[in-house]
């Protein structure tokens, strides 16, 4: 039915026209939501979800009572929801669109029973299989069930068989979660929800002397967590920090998370509050419990260090701590560049990275990126007679160089022109690092640029 | 008259109570008395920590004087350069502070501390990133050791290098921002300098294009560029050539209250500074006053050949005379 025909048939009608990105988005923090009830949330096409419950039931009250408080406060919110559940997938897909009425629990071993009466859409088949089956009389899945198995498959494709015995149980279905299940964790139901930040750090020193002891049990150290915030109206935070050391203590942990929260103060939105807080392990590695000195003072103070550096990261974001990242190279910016510690780790080469052969003088800053200068030569490979840098006019007093770095072409394509650094001293007695970019010959004009400042 | 001597008397009373709530020595004494640094000493301080009045000698009789004996230990130093495009002077002489204020447990001694840089990313834009391997052949510093704390804003730069100056493992802290916030005021400095007296190791200021303006600091120390003596050679001076760094450094605030002017020459091979009188030639009074003090080869070595510098002070040939009867 085309607009028209709709709007003559019903004058006021309101039009909203589709969109599928913002429908997808809606699915997704449903499926946040639903991150309450289990790890193991899958979506399933542009309007559905599956929840694994195994396990979980128990902690809602039974099967019945956790199928009826999701429906209950999916409604609450503005859903109109339906589900079933059952023991497959396929079943609990079936049940939960051609079940007329009341939402459903489908007991184990009474697929078949409950699968028959229903239409053969509710096997999840393609298009063309149903109305395969339809033209020659099957409509409904009991007909299906009594019929001889070899004919239909080569008549309808195997997929119709698979789903069959997906739907029965007889072939496992695995659902593909949406979040990586996180090995360890601890939640709070809260019956009053709580907003405030001091309250979620008491809370997550809470949840962290429960997580101890599971993770004492395990032998192992937390090396990335996850805080999630289920907030009332249904919006998901999920707060992450990462740690340089497996970390076990409630302290530090809850330290960690109050960095965080600190540096998150204006951007985390509370509304009503929160009632529910999990605190989940979402790395673990082996705890090595390492002896200490006599002193104890030199682990110590380790550890003191890696944990700033932890709530440092924590607060100012995980790039803020850097290191240099040196390599065996004459290019000066690729010798030694600042990398964020992390990435620092896993670049860093076997080999040895000692001082390079023969380096000249090198400047105690190098600027990100050369600026360009304009300078004049007294003579065309000499050193530069004065340049004009940020706006100012530097006259140059006495100079050093050239030294010639050629580009490295096993890693450039095509090569960067090759550059001549000089060292130079103007009158004021600044002291600067210039380079002029391509020889003369190389280019049809050398550029120069102001690459480095010495002390 | 009586009442001015009455009122100077009460002056004095005052800036004593004054120092010793800050920690700092009155004014004019040489040496803290023991009981003070007793008091002043917490439990809980990281091994190897320098006590609150412990200074290290930066090398040059006259800035030492003027410093009270040395460069405080366990202070915030404030290290100001006028305009940005001085950083490279303005952050080597802060390293060259702090290779000295550590010296106790130096820079490049083995497994030493490691050394925290907080920036802000304005001024790491503007003004470059400290390059590691020439930190180290300047001042020691093993590329290893040297972490680079980049914020976004100045309040986590302040909140960093806070921590990390209370925490006292690292061998020096360093905070280098730009201009004149409102934030870094007296409070903000002063809690910088207790943290770091506290935990006993240097915290240095660095503010570029800045003014100076009252802080809590101890010593401020403002620095421009000085053009730099010839490089020495075994054939003598380098002619055209650029020597070792130089800096002009004007003492500005200091706790005996001295202030003055120097010409300061860093050393990186023995990681002191050696002053570089402001009279005489270019290169050759350096020579001289190095000459005076060095008992290394390179003056034998030339000892035969005409000297390149005039003979501008008395003192140089009974020196020389002396080393060779020796």
């Amino acid at each position: 039915m085309g607009i028209a025909d709709a709007r003559a048939m019903h004058p006021r009608i309101e039009i909203i026209e589709a969109d599928p990105d913002a429908d997808r988005r809606l699915l997704e923090s449903l499926a946040d939501w639903c991150d309450r009830f289990t790890p193991l949330v899958a979506l399933n096409g542009a309007d559905g979800l599956f929840l694994d419950i195994n396990g979980c039931a128990h902690l809602f009250g039974g099967e019945d009572a956790m199928l009826e408080e999701i429906v209950r406060r999916l409604t609450h919110q503005g859903f109109d929801a339906r589900a079933a559940l059952a023991s497959t997938p396929g079943m609990a897909w079936a049940a939960t669109r051609y079940y007329e009425g009341r939402d459903r629990n489908v007991p184990a071993g009474e697929e078949e029973h409950a699968l028959a009466p229903l239409p053969l859409a509710a096997l999840r088949l393609e298009e063309k299989t149903r109305f395969g089956l339809e033209s020659v009389g099957l409509r409904h899945v009991g007909a299906l069930l009594g019929a001889p198995r070899a004919p239909l498959a080569r008549r309808f494709g195997s997929m119709l068989i698979t789903r069959l015995d997906q739907a029965l149980g007889m072939i496992e279905e695995v659902i593909s979660p949406r979040l990586p299940v996180a090995p360890l964790s601890v939640e709070r139901q809260l019956a009053e929800p709580i907003g405030t930040r001091e309250d979620i750090e008491r809370l997550v020193l809470i949840l962290a002397r429960t997580l101890k002891g599971d993770l004492e049990r395990r032998g192992e150290g937390a090396r990335r967590l996850q805080l999630s915030l289920f907030r009332v109206d249904g919006a998901v935070v999920r707060i992450r920090v990462g740690t340089s050391r497996p970390l076990r203590e409630p302290p530090l942990i809850a330290r960690l998370f109050q960095e965080r929260l600190t540096a998150l103060e204006n951007s985390l939105d509370a509304g009503y509050g929160f009632d529910l807080v999990r605190l989940s392990v979402a790395v673990a590695v082996p705890f090595v419990m390492q002896q200490a000195d006599f002193s104890g003072h030199a682990s110590e103070e380790e550890e003191a260090l890696s944990l700033l550096a932890d709530r440092i990261r924590a607060r100012l974001g995980n790039g803020a701590i850097l290191v240099p990242a040196l390599v065996e190279s004459h290019v000066p910016e690729r010798r030694a560049r600042f990398a964020p510690i992390e990435e620092e780790a896993r670049a860093r080469p076997t080999g040895t990275t000692g001082p390079l052969p023969t380096a000249g003088a090198r400047p105690i800053r190098l600027l990100e990126k050369p600026e360009p200068v304009t300078a004049s030569a007294e003579v065309p490979e000499g050193p530069p007679l004065s340049f004009r840098w940020r706006r100012a006019l530097y006259r140059v007093a006495r100079a050093e160089g050239p030294e010639r770095i050629a580009s490295e072409w096993w890693h450039e394509d095509p090569p960067a022109p090759t550059r001549d650094y000089f060292h130079v001293e103007d009158m004021a007695g600044r002291r600067y690092w210039l380079y002029r970019e391509g020889l003369y010959g190389e280019t049809a004009a050398p550029r120069w640029f102001l690459h480095g400042i010495f002390p | 008259m009586a009442r001015t001597a009455m009122a100077q008397e009460t002056i004095c009373a005052l800036r004593r109570k004054i120092a010793r709530i800050e920690g700092a020595l009155p004014e004019r004494l040489a040496a803290p008395e023991e009981g003070e640094s007793l008091v002043l000493r917490r439990y809980g301080r990281p091994e190897g920590a320098a006590a609150p009045m412990s200074l290290a000698e930066t090398g040059t009789p006259r800035l030492d004087a003027a410093l009270g004996g040395g460069i405080l230990q366990a202070a915030l130093t404030e290290v100001i350069g006028r305009e940005t495009r001085d950083s490279g002077i303005v952050s080597g002489f802060s390293l060259a502070l702090a290779a000295i204020a550590s010296r106790a447990g130096a820079f490049s001694a083995e497994g030493a501390r490691p050394v925290l840089w907080v920036a802000t990313a304005d001024i790491l834009a503007e003004a470059g990133f400290p390059y590691a391997p020439s930190v180290e052949q300047f001042f020691g510093l093993t590329p290893d050791r040297l972490l680079l704390v980049r914020a976004n804003r100045l309040e986590d730069a302040l909140w960093a290098a806070e921590e990390a100056a209370r925490l006292g493992g690292f061998s020096a802290t360093f905070l280098e921002l730009r201009g004149n916030p409102a934030r870094l005021d007296l409070t903000a400095t002063r809690r910088l300098h207790h943290r770091a007296r506290d935990a006993g190791r240097p915290v240095f200021l660095i503010r570029h294009s800045s003014e100076p303006e009252p802080t809590a600091a101890p010593t401020r120390l403002l620095v421009s560029p000085a053009p730099s003596s010839l490089r020495e050679t075994l054939a003598g001076p380098l002619p055209r050539s650029i020597g070792p760094p130089a800096f002009a450094v004007t003492l500005a605030r200091s706790r005996t209250g001295k202030t003055g002017t120097f010409t300061l020459e860093w050393n990186p091979h023995d990681f002191v500074f050696q002053e570089r009188w402001p009279t005489g030639e270019r290169g050759s009074a350096f020579k001289s006053s190095r000459g005076a003090q060095d008992t290394g080869g390179m003056a034998t070595a030339s000892f035969d050949r005409p000297d390149p510098a005039p003979p501008v002070r008395g003192g140089l040939a009974p020196a020389r005379k002396e080393r060779r009867a020796g």
